[in-house]
């Protein structure tokens, strides 16, 4: 898999007069030249507005916007397209659901988990939910079985990957507990839709947020999953293109998706998200998914035998993100250093303040991984590590 | 306007690569005097630096005595440079001062806003102390 680096245009820059190992694909991907070029072949000569207009640009922008969301839908196991709402990415997907959901969810309770993103937390909270958590062990497994459901209990918000561990959850254990108390479960797949194999009809949630940026498409467009049995929640926007009949005494919704999609929706986002899908469906997920588990068991490997690392987390399942900390070395300190490499990781608190504090530090670095990593990126870490060490010492 | 101590400091990082900044920030960063421990509070931190930065300031004969500390020790290279050049000036003086060793040097990519160092933030906030004491 090592030839998929010559896809991404970008990883042939070189940073600092070196090679660039980006490490940093938790916060963004780089995009491969075919969803690039889907980007600018939309500019170029489909570009309209959609659902609006008679004519033939109108009608072909349309069609490659619900094509998108056609591939969108079966990549993650809906059998419904109207499932499927492009938002703006994760944290705004989550924030309609947290909109729509707040007659219900004010003075009530959100059960997350303790390694949730400020994204999957602070949403619950402008809603005027209380926030529970899902007790863990010191690994910072889930401990399930002391999961406390009341009757304040309203939704069950867990992200499928962590973030900052690259924990992954059972969700799908998760969504049956929460059925048996008749709770809707939204899973957060920032961090998974990458990486895993999803199916949201196995794992019966009733909501699945994702970011465009974050599987090779491009920034501002997102995936929300709403599941037919909230057809006719509230819309948290309005405006153009979602209404069936406006009146100044009051208006109609359409049905879902585009019940969901007020004013002009993001186009060329949407038709990236296609292209992004077919990529990594021309190379085969599964063969994604060992290689990137190769990597990350390497990675982990290599880190656990460095001297004086703490690395959080430990979970037989773990995919895209892993963070640790160097001891004596700031973890700012060394993230400038490896940046001065040609390194890109991520330091400080990962937008999961409360998670830090459960592991008693102030941040951590964070390298986390995409389909064009190697393990020879991951022994360039290593050397500029132990570099960085050298330095302290 | 040059002054001596800027200059001084320009020539020190001249022709030095990435890394050698670094090792050369570090080295300043040990000779920092650290801040006691009770001063390492909310009261005194400065916001927007992802490594913690603490600051406290006081006036002695007329000029501005500012001491900084942070947990990172790069960040501590850069605030020691800081205090050398800003210390024992008057609060006029530190609000006219032009800090053009942080772009001769080139840690000037480690001024941006964006920065999560926040040294932008720093410089902000000894300038307010000095603004303060002028008013």
């Amino acid at each position: 898999m090592t030839d998929l680096r010559d896809d991404f245009p970008i990883l042939k820059n070189k940073i600092y007069g070196q090679r660039l190992v980006y490490l940093d694909n938790a916060a963004t991907s780089q995009k491969p030249s075919s969803v690039i070029d889907s980007i600018s072949d939309f500019y170029k000569y489909d570009n309209s507005n959609i659902h609006r207009g008679v004519h033939y640009l109108s009608e072909l922008s349309s069609d490659l916007y619900e094509e998108a969301r056609k591939k969108v839908s079966t990549f993650i196991g809906s059998s419904d397209p109207s499932e499927i709402t492009f938002t703006a990415g994760t944290t705004d997907s989550i924030n309609q659901v947290a909109f729509s959901l707040k007659s219900t969810l004010m003075g009530n309770e959100v059960l997350i988990s303790g390694m949730e993103h400020h994204s999957n937390i602070v949403p619950w909270q402008l809603a005027g939910a209380k926030i529970k958590t899902i007790p863990m062990d010191e690994d910072c497994n889930l401990l399930l079985d002391s999961m406390e459901i009341t009757d304040k209990t309203k939704l069950i918000a867990i992200s499928h990957v962590s973030n900052v561990l690259g924990t992954v959850n059972d969700i799908k254990r998760i969504t049956e507990i929460a059925a048996d108390h008749d709770i809707p479960v939204l899973v957060d797949a920032a961090q998974s839709i990458q990486h895993l194999p999803l199916d949201v009809e196995k794992i019966g949630c009733d909501f699945l947020a994702a970011s465009g940026h974050k599987m090779y498409a491009s920034s501002g467009i997102g995936i929300l999953y709403t599941n037919n049995r909230y057809s006719d929640i509230m819309p948290a926007r309005g405006g153009g293109g979602m209404i069936d009949k406006v009146t100044f005494e009051g208006s109609t919704y359409l049905s879902p998706p585009l019940r969901y999609e007020a004013g002009t929706p993001n186009i060329s986002g949407a038709i990236s998200v296609g292209a992004a899908i077919d990529y990594m469906q021309n190379i085969g997920l599964d063969k994604i998914r060992e290689h990137e588990h190769d990597v990350y068991s390497y990675a982990k490997e290599r880190l656990l035998d460095t001297d004086g690392i703490t690395v959080y987390g430990n979970n037989e399942d773990m995919c895209g993100s892993i963070s640790f900390n160097i001891e004596n070395i700031h973890h700012y300190d060394l993230g400038l250093i490896l940046d001065k490499m040609g390194i890109a990781v991520r330091t400080g608190h990962h937008c999961a303040q409360p998670l830090m504090e459960l592991l008693g530090t102030e941040g951590t670095v964070r390298a986390s991984f995409a389909l064009y990593n190697t393990k020879e990126d991951i022994d360039i870490l290593m050397d500029g590590i132990e570099k960085a060490r050298m330095m302290f010492s | 306007m040059s002054d001596h101590i800027q200059d001084e400091i320009i020539e020190q990082f001249q022709g030095l690569e990435w890394l050698e900044k670094y090792e050369l920030l570090i080295s300043f960063a040990r000779e920092l005097e650290p801040m006691h421990e009770q001063f390492m509070t909310e009261e005194y931190a400065i916001s927007g630096c992802q490594s913690k930065v603490w600051i406290r300031t006081h006036i002695e004969n007329g000029k501005l005595i500012i001491h900084l500390d942070s947990e990172a020790m790069i960040t501590k290279g850069i605030i020691y440079l800081l205090m050398k050049v800003m210390n024992n000036r008057s609060p006029q003086e530190i609000v006219d001062l032009d800090l053009y060793f942080i772009e001769e040097t080139g840690l000037k990519s480690n001024l941006s806003p964006a920065r999560a160092d926040g040294l932008a933030s720093i410089i902000k906030r000894i300038r307010e102390v000095a603004e303060m004491e002028i008013n």
